[in-house]
């Protein structure tokens, strides 16, 4: 491979390097030392199991906590490698190193500079830990009513169960939608109220009202009215591990502000030494959470400060990266298609995909079966008719309508659906006029998505359920001596 | 009764939608909680009625431990002089409107407050704009004419007030987090206490000096970020984009490979061409031409949809084999979130802070219904594609004989056909012999 020529300009820039690796570090969330990165660059040691570290917090999809840092290295390790063979990163050498942190710090930089160059990982890692300010809806549909992980270990059906059991939790299904629905409409009503009578307010005249986070801080600036017991201690276990931007904020409304606070200290490296008792007004800290809060934003705008002196100074890295790519012995081209390892992802793997590749083969044998049949009778009809010019000019207008029929409906899957709704929540925003900048969404659109996704998804599962009464009615009509009544009707 | 392991899956699945549904549920429990209380009357904190107004000197007297560095302590003092300073100012502003004694010694009980203060003293309530008071008309309370009410001893505000002029050093006023005055209502009987409501006085609330100082330094940050994004440095696009490649070629592959984000965005793209596929088919299936023409051109449709439906296939299976599954690591980390099937694309989450901007209460339920309906009918379609899989084989496969056959069926019916939200009647009509 060969070594880039080194700029002489660079000489010039001499400084401009250093700067850009002290900005990195200050960006990363703590980073590590900029002697950590040169050192790197030469292989040493000594810099391997800081970089494994960070790789493993700039990976990990969910927000740092003390939960994490308790983790081995060489967990850390291993996750690291799979989570970047997954992304589909090509070097060999990154899978081959050894897990306990004794070499191969400039593979390690070199992978988080592969990572870096991709996509905008600072932005988003500082996008994860932001404290909303605002009352946050999300636009796209994660995790909108996903499951929580692993089910729950009460599971009592160990042995067969009635289908009338089945039956009866579908039951308290239904119900519990119905209860959702009433409650949202009911927190809408009310955040809507709390939008309008603080109308004016806001410093921001972008913004213009405060948001629920924001008059609770001022109706209750020490935090010393918290929300009932068990609802502040359920709060701290749902609210952060739901994550805050990554793993996109489950639908809308405030969490407890000041409870999350309280956690919020965590992400802050080093300078906080005082574990904060979230359960209540902590005895060692007096300080309240506004100055809290005022901490953190402070702290979020040095690391924004860091991270757009990194973006001004970034091409001096690139070109030093690339010097140490130099470094490195060429590998051997691998085998043409490695495996791909999906560890991280595990909800994608086969189940879905299973489900998928049924219904196709299913359709496909239905197809078969319905297209012999009429192309035998077609044929047959056909050989009647004669073949005058008319007939085949005909034939050929048929045929180009249907090809550019088919070619829509294949354009509507392939091409993704117009600007794909950003993921990550949204500041809600009350404006009488419903104006909104070019970067800003409105609900008006957005209620036109969702609606024709609605009629979508009732159309599909309308479909399903007529393909079951089909079946079903293929399976127990025959039956002599019952007569089956279908429920009235709708 | 179902078999063992279908029971478990079945209950499984149900019991994880049931989950699911439990948890948003709280959380929208917890935010009308929040919603509720700001919309009512707001109270003063309780430990505020009680609190004596600090003096300088109370600090050390603090009933929490003293744990505080003395740094922290001038930090305190220097907020606190200047809330009294504050005091001093506007209580001269009211008594130039010629207002009643009771206010001064009100207002400087409320003015030491400052959010920055010590736990010792609790703030108050939101302040008003405390710069324009003497326009307003004198306002009716904030909570703290409850305070009187509650028979504050007086003696103290003296001293404190002695202490205002004496202390009044020579420190340069910070813009302190400090909540504005409150102004009293002297006329407002206190007697008579009003609380404070958002509908009345929602637009007077101001935030925090501080606070407002932050937060638009950490959004103007935001916005320089996402500028700086979109007009992204020419040079340094060019050197990622050679230095990717570089590392590419570096590693002796060709092709990069595929990334579990592509796999995934490839299989949400053929789950969408199925659906559609599916529904376009059962139209052409369903529909009766009337002419040959028509005739022609569905015959050619479903040939051409055979054939589509063919390349979903084999795409579906490169897929599958290019997807080796290892015993999955005991990730301690949790997963990663679901991709709703219907969640629009693999975009990237965007990190950038925008808006969603409304303009009715109406609307905003209308969104939030849809959301929650486009979520649930995710929800409805993934559960009734599991129930499919399960019950249709275990109907089929029973012996038509016995009542527990027809319950199962009557079940069946029920769940697959109609949602388990109604139930069909089997009536048995026995030949009259």
């Amino acid at each position: 491979m060969r070594r880039r020529r080194v700029d002489p300009a660079a000489g010039a820039r001499a400084g401009a390097l250093p700067e850009a690796i002290a900005a990195l570090s200050r960006s990363l969330p703590s980073g590590p030392s900029p002697e950590i990165f040169r050192r790197a660059k030469f292989d040493r040691p000594e810099a391997t199991s800081a970089l494994w570290q960070l790789l493993f917090r700039v990976l990990s999809p969910l927000p740092a906590g003390n939960a994490l840092a308790s983790i081995a290295l060489e967990v850390q390790a291993r996750l690291v490698k799979s989570a970047l063979c997954s992304q589909g990163y090509p070097r060999l050498a990154l899978a081959q190193l050894p897990e306990d942190g004794s070499k191969g710090s400039r593979e390690l930089l070199l992978a988080l500079s592969w990572l870096l160059a991709r996509g905008p990982v600072l932005e988003q890692m500082l996008a994860q830990t932001r404290v909303p300010l605002g009352d946050e809806m999300t636009v796209c549909q994660c995790e909108a009513l996903a499951s929580l992980g692993p089910p729950a270990p009460h599971m009592e059906a160990e042995g067969p169960v009635d289908v009338r059991h089945m039956q009866w939790l579908m039951g308290k299904l239904l119900f519990r939608w119905r209860q959702l629905v009433s409650s949202q409409q009911e927190q809408c009503a009310l955040l809507s109220k709390i939008h309008l009578y603080t109308r004016g307010c806001h410093s921001d005249q972008n913004l213009g009202h405060l948001s629920v986070t924001e008059a609770e801080m001022l109706r209750d600036p020490e935090g010393g009215q918290k929300v009932s017991g068990a609802g502040a201690a359920q709060n701290l276990d749902l609210a952060y591990p739901k994550g805050l931007h990554f793993s996109c904020t489950p639908g809308m409304g405030p969490r407890t502000f000041w409870n999350d606070l309280w956690l919020v200290p965590r992400l802050l490296p080093g300078d906080w030494a005082a574990p904060l008792d979230p359960g209540g007004a902590s005895a060692c800290s007096l300080l309240s959470p506004l100055r809290v809060l005022l901490r953190t934003l402070e702290h979020e705008s040095r690391r924004l400060e860091a991270v757009l002196a990194w973006r001004r100074s970034e091409p001096v890295f690139w070109q030093w990266m690339d010097t140490v790519l130099g470094t490195c012995a060429p590998e051997a081209p691998a085998a043409a298609s490695q495996p791909t390892f999906l560890p991280w992802v595990p909800e994608c793997g086969d189940g879905e995909l299973e489900l998928v590749v049924r219904e196709l083969q299913t359709l496909e044998e239905e197809l078969r079966e319905a297209v012999e049949r009429r192309r035998v009778a077609w044929e047959a009809k056909a050989r009647g008719c004669g073949r005058g010019p008319e007939w085949s000019a005909a034939r050929r207008a048929s045929r180009e309508t249907v090809e550019k029929e088919l070619g829509a409906l294949q354009r509507c899957w392939e091409q993704d659906s117009g600007p794909a709704p950003a993921h990550g929540p949204h500041r809600l925003v009350r404006r009488e006029d419903g104006a909104a900048g070019d970067r800003d969404l409105r609900a008006a659109e957005l209620i036109r998505t969702l609606r024709s996704q609605e009629a979508c998804l009732e159309a599909v599962l309308r479909q399903l359920q007529g393909q079951c009464r089909q079946e079903l009615a293929g399976l127990t009509g025959a039956l002599p001596g019952l007569i089956w009544i279908p429920p009235p009707g709708r | 009764m179902l078999p063992a392991d279908c029971s478990r899956r079945l209950v499984a699945e149900l019991q994880g939608a049931l989950d699911a549904c439990a948890h948003r549920q709280l959380q929208l429990e917890q935010s009308l909680r929040v919603c509720r209380r700001l919309l009512q009357a707001w109270e003063p904190t309780g430990t505020w009625a009680c609190e004596p107004p600090p003096e300088p000197e109370t600090n050390e007297e603090d009933p929490l431990p003293a744990c505080t560095p003395s740094p922290q302590d001038l930090k305190e003092l220097e907020f606190l002089t200047q809330a009294l300073e504050k005091a001093v100012r506007v209580r001269r502003g009211i008594t130039k409107a010629g207002e009643r004694n009771k206010a001064p010694s009100l207002k400087s009980r409320s003015i030491v407050t400052s959010p920055g203060t010590t736990a010792s003293t609790r703030p108050q309530s939101p302040g008003q704009a405390g710069g324009h008071a003497s326009d307003r008309r004198p306002t009716k309370g904030l909570r703290q004419t409850t305070v009187p009410a509650k028979g504050r001893p007086e003696r103290r505000l003296p001293s404190v007030r002695d202490r205002t002029r004496a202390g009044i050093g020579a420190r340069a006023p910070r813009p302190g987090a400090g909540l504005r005055n409150q102004h009293m209502a002297p006329s407002a009987a206190p007697q008579a206490p009003e609380a404070f409501t958002l509908k009345e006085k929602g637009h007077l609330l101001r935030l925090p000096a501080a606070f407002r100082k932050a937060a638009s330094q950490n959004s103007s940050l935001w916005a320089q970020l996402s500028s700086m994004q979109t007009s992204d440095s020419m040079d340094a696009a060019a050197a990622k984009t050679q230095f990717l490649r570089n590392i590419q070629t570096a590693s002796g592959g060709s092709q990069p490979r595929l990334s579990a984000a592509e796999v995934e965005a490839e299989a949400r793209r053929l789950r969408k061409a199925c659906s559609l596929l599916r529904l376009r088919v059962r139209e052409e299936l369903s529909a009766a031409p009337m002419d040959w023409m028509q005739e022609y051109r569905c015959l050619l449709t479903l040939e051409g949809l055979q054939t589509m439906v063919g390349q979903c296939l084999q795409r579906l299976q490169e897929l599958r084999a290019a997807v080796v599954e290892r015993p999955p690591l005991p990730c301690p980390v949790g997963r990663p979130p679901r991709a709703s099937p219907s969640c629009g694309g693999g975009a990237e989450p965007t990190w950038s802070p925008q808006l969603l901007v409304y303009s009715s209460t109406q609307e905003l339920q209308t969104l939030a219904a849809l959301k929650l309906r486009v979520a649930v009918l995710d929800q409805q379609i993934h559960l009734q594609k599991v129930l499919m899989a399960e019950l249709l084989p275990l109907v089929s496969a029973a012996q038509p004989e016995g009542p527990s056959w027809l319950t199962l069926c009557r079940a069946a019916h029920s769940l697959l056909c109609e949602g388990g939200a109604r139930v069909l009647t089997i009536l048995r009509d026995e030949p009259v012999d």
